[in-house]
């Protein structure tokens, strides 16, 4: 309850700064931790303030921080969707250029230590610049044109200011998007209630016995981690399951199964699609460290609303829970470097089911506030007549001549 | 700038009615939606020789100067310039340039471009071989949260707009959005996604279809900026992105722009032709994925159905029917298969079992197909989509025209717009030199007309 009564007022003071970007400056915000999760880690250098968030929220919705003013944070990670997107197993961003990896979801960002799938980021201040740049998602040509652009639109007006109390600046761009992201947390599960909250009715009699099978014969919790006093879920560390080691090494099949309309499938011969884009090679933690042990290794996903963040995996590629669970029920797919804790499981198909049952009394109690805070950011604003670069010159030249 | 012309009246439509009548120029069909590349009921047709032919043309990275631009052919036969790119005006970037719509005068055509949602105003009156810019919009998204501008269709005064996306999750929940001639928002309508007629609305959109004489319009549905926007290749891998098609039509009622009914059609029923013929009370399309001819038509008791009249090919075979276009007797459709490059002739004699009596590979791939409205000259074109086109050697963009005899094509000259340096070639329009003698169709049959523009004219949905 706590929680929901912090994203209410959160929500409040979000409608409140919409009305009136400037409400005061630095008005501190102490983040309540809901049930299971664990402390969460504020920089120093970047503590969290409600002028920030406003910012954030409203610059991670604003479509306008793509070079074609068609790409948002929100647009791949859809408040609605679980903070990911339902619709594309791998992402695909600026002009449709295709990516080769799952949107991950924003909830819990702020407990993790690395960010993207193959952790090259540490800092989730610096993150965003990472798709603000990348050409196959929102394509801005340089920081400096970022600067310009949200500089210059008139929404912005005063909100740095009095977030900062300075003017626009990459730093503070990174700063204002990573304080929104902390608030996405989500915890108070049924599962927190049971397992923390000492409420013994809050799993029924199957989600506790698929409690034991994550604990047990399923070796989830090897990596998913679950400790005394809260869970992530996670061990933050790099994992060769063999997915991605087989969507790189062996990518094409011979036939494809296709859904053309509701209850339609047919069988796509392979050679069909010759004539279109190749799969994308992926190997994964291997592009950060260059180790070769790393080679095909993907971070542990959070699990904690997992029933809201489909399809998984990397790419993806599993649309339901069902069938990740059959995934390392036969011990993920053979490969060199494959993880040695991914075996074979001969789960029963109860113990499958159970097991299923569980992870989806991870989702949290606050979800719908988190999305209703999310939408609380002005939508479809205009795009601007001028190129900012072009504004900007000839602002300097006016000042210089 | 100058301002675009919104002269267009009630009044002038009805002179020009009287005068078309006054002429005896009274075998107009009953409905209009002609085929002379697919226009509204309210825009003059060119019902002999086209001079020109514009083609909306997407920049491709790399070739040329890689912007979307609007090329303009000479088609004009005897010309020193005939069968050659006598124009070609770039608008800057690339936002995939995909469908084209005259203003109700013809004085005008919009142009659209599905992913910046960019409109843009071409004056193609003042001098047609020479088209200026004349406006760019860039509100559909501000004032509608739709996305995806696709099919234009004039109205009296009025631009009507489908879009195929929505900015809230880039999926295919969209709606129609009314602009007037002038730019200026009016309303928007969002697609049905409740059960309507006892089908349940998908929200998605694709096409538009006016048939005046029975006051209703006619939708179709696609698919998202998700899923449009990605290689064809990738999608077809992907489960989750083909779970995401429209698999319905809508009938409207025009004057109210309320649905009256929702059609179960599977697999992405795209383009909408009415039958022209007198009498006829039927409309034909094409399913994307499932490849097959759907035809809604009135029954005995004037109730709206669905039909599944014919097989284009074998769905798992992906021939991905795209354009089509209908004789304007109605007895003859063109239907064009993207992936096998083939268009194929349907004899639509009877409309409910129409036969495939003629194809012919026209390219690796070909899209858009426009005929003349006396069906004697065929033009085609090849991009589907920037990123649905095939890639390599495959991915050929041209504009060819043909003659067509009633048995066969006869290839009368092909630009190759990669080599002159354009781009992928998507829609077509024709012009004539001289607009002064053009006249609207049919809508000057219909018996409510009258209360029908005026409804057309007054501002409605949200």
């Amino acid at each position: 309850m706590k929680v929901i009564r912090a994203l209410r007022w959160l929500s409040m003071a979000s409608v409140l700064s919409s009305l009136s970007p400037v409400v005061r400056a630095d008005t501190p915000v102490n983040l309540p931790i809901p049930l299971g999760l664990p402390p969460l880690v504020i920089p120093a250098s970047n503590p969290l303030t409600q002028e920030k968030i406003d910012l954030g929220r409203r610059l991670f919705m604003d479509r306008r921080l793509s070079h074609n003013n068609t790409m948002s944070c929100g647009m791949c990670h859809v408040p609605e969707q679980g903070f990911t997107s339902h619709e594309l197993g791998a992402a695909i961003g600026m002009e449709g250029r295709s990516h080769r990896r799952n949107s991950p979801t924003m909830f819990n960002v702020g407990y993790q230590r690395s960010l993207f799938l193959e952790g090259r980021e540490p800092h989730l201040e610096d993150q965003i610049w990472g798709p603000l740049l990348t050409k196959n998602e929102m394509d801005m040509p340089a920081i400096g044109y970022v600067v310009e652009k949200v500089r210059q639109l008139p929404e912005y007006k005063g909100m740095f200011e009095a977030a900062f109390n300075g003017p626009v600046t990459a730093e503070r761009i990174g700063q204002a998007i990573a304080s929104y992201e902390r608030t996405l947390v989500s915890g108070n599960s049924r599962f927190d209630r049971w397992y923390y909250g000492g409420e013994k009715n809050a799993l029924n009699a199957t989600e506790q016995r698929g409690f034991q099978v994550f604990m047990g014969k399923g070796r989830c919790v090897a990596c998913h981690s679950i400790g005394e006093k809260s869970a992530l879920f996670t061990d933050h560390k790099f994992h060769n399951t063999g997915l991605g080691w087989e969507r790189t090494m062996f990518p094409e099949r011979t036939t494809y199964r296709v859904q053309l309309a509701p209850n339609v499938f047919v069988d796509v011969n392979a050679q069909h699609l010759k004539s279109f884009e190749p799969p994308m090679p992926d190997v994964g933690r291997y592009e950060v460290t260059f180790n070769p042990k790393d080679s095909w290794a993907y971070k542990t996903p959070i699990l904690r609303n997992v029933e809201l963040t489909s399809p998984y995996m990397h790419d993806g590629s599993l649309r339901t829970l069902e069938e990740v669970v059959d995934f390392y029920d036969k011990g993920g797919i053979d490969n060199p470097e494959k993880s040695p804790l991914i075996v074979r499981l001969n789960l029963t198909p109860d113990e499958k089911s159970a097991l299923v049952a569980f992870l989806k009394s991870l989702t949290g109690d606050n979800v719908a506030a988190l999305v209703r805070d999310a939408r609380l950011a002005p939508e479809n604003l205009p795009i601007p007549d001028h190129d900012p670069s072009d504004t900007f010159m000839s602002q300097v030249n006016a000042r210089r001549p | 700038m100058p301002k675009c012309n919104n002269r267009f009246s009630l009044k002038a439509l009805a002179a020009a009615v009287s005068a078309t009548v006054a002429l005896g120029v009274v075998a107009l069909p009953t409905l209009s939606h002609a085929d002379e590349t697919a226009c509204s009921p309210f825009t003059p047709l060119i019902k002999g020789q086209e001079d020109l032919v514009y083609v909306w043309t997407l920049g491709v990275e790399g070739i040329g100067d890689g912007s979307d631009k609007l090329v303009t052919v000479d088609v004009r036969p005897g010309s020193k310039t005939f069968g050659k790119v006598i124009n070609s005006l770039s608008v800057g970037g690339r936002g995939e340039a995909h469908h084209m719509g005259f203003s109700d005068d013809r004085r005008y055509m919009w142009a659209g471009a599905l992913d910046s949602n960019k409109m843009f105003v071409f004056d193609i009156g003042t001098d047609p071989s020479k088209p200026k810019l004349v406006r760019t919009i860039t509100d559909l998204v501000e004032k509608t949260g739709y996305v995806g501008p696709h099919t234009f269709y004039a109205l009296p005064g009025r631009m009507m707009i489908q879009a195929l996306s929505n900015a809230k999750d880039h999926g295919g929940v969209t709606g129609i959005a009314v602009y007037s001639n002038d730019g200026k928002f009016i309303s928007k309508h969002d697609m049905p996604t409740t059960k309507v007629g006892g089908v349940q609305g998908d929200g998605y959109g694709y096409d538009i279809g006016i048939n005046p004489q029975k006051n209703v319009l006619l939708t179709s549905s696609f698919t998202g900026w998700n899923n449009y926007m990605m290689d064809l290749g990738k999608m077809v891998k992907d489960p989750d992105a083909m779970k995401h098609f429209g698999n319905t039509m809508a009938m409207w009622n025009l004057k109210t722009m309320e649905p009256m009914k929702v059609f179960d059609v599977p697999g992405a029923p795209l383009e909408i032709r009415w039958s022209l013929k007198k009498g006829d009370n039927w409309a034909v399309t094409a399913t994307a994925l499932t490849s097959q001819l759907y035809v809604i038509k009135q029954d005995k008791n004037g109730e709206w159905q669905s039909h599944d009249v014919a097989t284009i090919g074998n769905p798992a075979d992906i021939p991905l029917p795209v354009d089509i276009s209908i004789t304007a007797d109605g007895k003859g459709l063109w239907v064009n298969t993207f992936m096998d490059g083939m268009t194929r002739y349907w004899d639509f004699h009877d409309p409910m079992h129409p036969k495939e009596v003629f194809k012919e590979k026209i390219g690796s791939q070909v899209n858009m197909v426009s005929q003349s409205f006396d069906g004697k000259r065929v033009y085609y074109t090849t991009s589907l989509l920037g990123n649905w086109d095939k890639k390599g050697k495959d991915d050929e963009q041209f504009l060819k025209m043909y003659k067509w005899n009633g048995k066969k094509l006869s290839h009368v000259f092909t630009i190759d717009f990669y080599k002159e340096k354009l781009g992928r070639a998507h829609h077509m329009k024709f012009q004539a030199l001289n607009l002064s003698k053009l006249k609207p169709l049919a809508a000057a049959e219909s018996q409510d007309l009258d209360s029908l523009k005026l409804a057309l004219t007054e501002p409605k949905g949200k």
